[in-house]
């Protein structure tokens, strides 16, 4: 029998026998799936007492807020500046330590460059445990350690960044092409020559990427880490809406608008150059 | 032969899986020699390169690199011994980010300072070393472009380069030519060629193609499920002896 006839008489067989298969066994497994996610969303429905009646009796408030907000007192602008520079830069020193000791991290929880097991652990279990807390709840730890202001915003921001960043690049350093690092290995290198020449030119473009995505996420953090006495715009926010001064409200919405449209437009063109 | 410059004695490997690669492999190779290795996929010829080159320590048995015993050397020791020994593989494995030269460069690196290298700062000299390697590979004229533009052949011939510029007194390539088209792989066959018998280095190169180790090969070892099957000149094997090699082993691997 020639290759072709043989393809053909295999393939009625083969997926024959995946009608079969699915039509009792799938089709079961389907139906269980569909009931199971009908069951979630209900239960979701009923615990979260949704009552879409009291949007359409609210919206009267909603529409008295909006009337009150409007239009933006730009006149605060320049008070405000100074709120927004430190939003900005809770974000860039938060990122920056971020980095700093997201590294060495990533190097221990990746398996192919750990120097042993037990840091390996030691690092996945730290990396996590600063993931698995939001920066929030940092922020509001911080706070109570070092007081109001933009330092506990800070190390809040480098302490989740640490978490994020860490999982990342030790991802990258996993997945990373070991051809040329074991090349450079059989040409005597020492272990930093490898590092320095073969491990960083590899995956930098990549942390680079991944840093510059974090920044901007990061920016949108630091303005929420305000409401808990963690400094910038959100701190003005907090006590702007306590005081019902809607139109200053409004004006920090459209600060932070700005600010977060910038700082996404940039990185994603600063990432886009890098690929 | 008395000038022997790698000698491999009774190698064995055996996987920590259990998985014997190899099973007392023994030979020299002489400096100006090409000695070309063939065997079915999984017979252990990889196995045994990466024990010769250090990236790998046999079960048993030692490889000696003009007299001097590699196996069961450690740090500096080890990377000093491994400048010895250059070695290239199947895919080229070169930064694709960084300039052909640069990767060349890094051939240089054994033989340098840890800290002013990781600065990107390379001794002048070693300029015209590189550039001499990639002449001699006849790429001179790609020197400052981007590795990651280069075909599958000239990457190859850059990647000898690299290996070239690190001094070393053999050279060991895994399968070289297995994903080059016939007129590459019979150019960088050329160039292992001449890289013997020219600048006197001893070559090791494994092949898939029987008709390419008669043809370039001063000497051809055939390898089966992990022992060397026989060591002759290539106008001395029987095509019998050669078809023996690839009889019997269908499936790849050999388990014990
Ligand atoms: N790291 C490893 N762990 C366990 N077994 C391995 C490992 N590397 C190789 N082997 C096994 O050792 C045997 C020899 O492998 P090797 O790669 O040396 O063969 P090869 O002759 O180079 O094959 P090919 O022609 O396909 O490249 C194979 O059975 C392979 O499955
Ligand atoms: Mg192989």
């Amino acid at each position: 029998m020639s290759d072709a006839a043989e393809l053909r008489g295999l393939r009625p067989l083969q997926s024959g026998q995946g009608h079969e298969f699915a039509s009792w066994r799938t089709g079961a497994l389907r139906i269980a799936v569909g009931l199971g996610l009908i069951l979630v969303v209900a239960q979701a429905t009923y615990v979260v007492q949704a009552r879409p009646q009291d949007l359409i009796t609210g919206a009267h408030g909603m529409a008295d807020i909006l009337w009150r907000a409007s239009p933006p007192d730009f006149g605060q602008f320049q008070h405000e500046l100074w709120p927004a520079i430190e939003t900005l830069d809770i974000a860039i020193f938060g990122t920056l330590w971020g980095v700093i000791l997201a590294l060495p991290l990533a190097i221990f929880a990746a398996r192919n460059t750990s120097p042993s097991r037990s840091l390996y652990y030691l690092a996945r279990g730290l990396i996590a445990l600063c993931r698995a807390v939001p920066d929030l709840v940092w922020a509001l730890l911080f706070v109570t350690a070092v007081g109001l202001g933009p330092f506990p915003g800070a190390l809040a921001i480098s302490v989740h960044s640490v978490g994020m960043l860490g999982r990342l690049f030790s991802e990258v350093i996993e997945d990373m092409d070991k051809g040329p690092v074991e090349a450079l290995i059989t040409t005597g290198a020492t272990r930093l020559q490898v590092f320095s020449h073969a491990i960083v030119p590899i995956v930098l473009p990549s942390l680079l990427g991944i840093t510059l995505y974090r920044l901007d996420e990061n920016i949108r953090g630091s303005l929420v880490l305000g409401f808990v006495g963690a400094g910038g715009i959100g701190f003005e926010l907090l006590t702007a809406m306590n005081l019902f001064q809607y139109q200053t409200v409004s004006l920090l919405l459209v600060i932070t608008f700005v600010l977060v449209t910038i700082t996404e437009r940039l990185s994603a063109a600063l990432r886009a150059k890098l690929a | 032969m008395s000038g022997a410059l790698i000698r491999a004695d009774d190698l064995t490997m055996r996987y920590p899986n259990g998985t014997l690669a190899l099973e007392g492999a023994s030979f020299e190779v002489a400096a100006g020699e090409l000695l070309v290795i063939l065997g079915h996929n999984g017979c252990g010829k990889s196995t045994l390169l990466r024990c010769i080159a250090g990236l790998q320590v046999p079960t048993q048995g030692q490889v000696s690199v003009s007299g001097q015993v590699l196996t069961g050397l450690t740090g500096r020791a080890l990377s000093t011994a491994r400048m010895k020994l250059g070695m290239v593989f199947q895919q080229a494995r070169l930064v694709g980010r960084r300039s052909v030269i640069a990767n060349v460069l890094c051939g240089t690196l054994g033989r340098r300072q840890t800290l002013t290298t990781m600065l990107g700062m390379f001794p002048r000299d070693d300029a015209p070393v590189a550039l001499e390697s990639l002449d001699a590979v006849g790429l001179s004229a790609f020197a400052n472009q981007r590795a990651s533009t280069l075909s599958g052949g000239q990457a190859q011939r850059v990647s000898i380069a690299r290996a070239l510029a690190q001094k070393p007194a053999a050279l060991l390539a895994d399968e070289p030519v297995a994903s080059l088209d016939p007129d590459a792989a019979n150019e960088v066959m050329q160039l292992l060629r001449r890289i013997s018998s020219r600048d006197g280095l001893a070559v090791i190169c494994v092949l898939h193609q029987p008709e390419l180790a008669r043809r370039y090969g001063d000497r051809v070892i055939g390898m089966k499920k992990g022992r060397v099957l026989f060591d002759a000149a290539p106008e001395a094997i029987a095509a019998r002896d050669m078809d023996a090699l690839y009889t019997g082993t269908a499936g790849g691997s050999y388990h014990e």
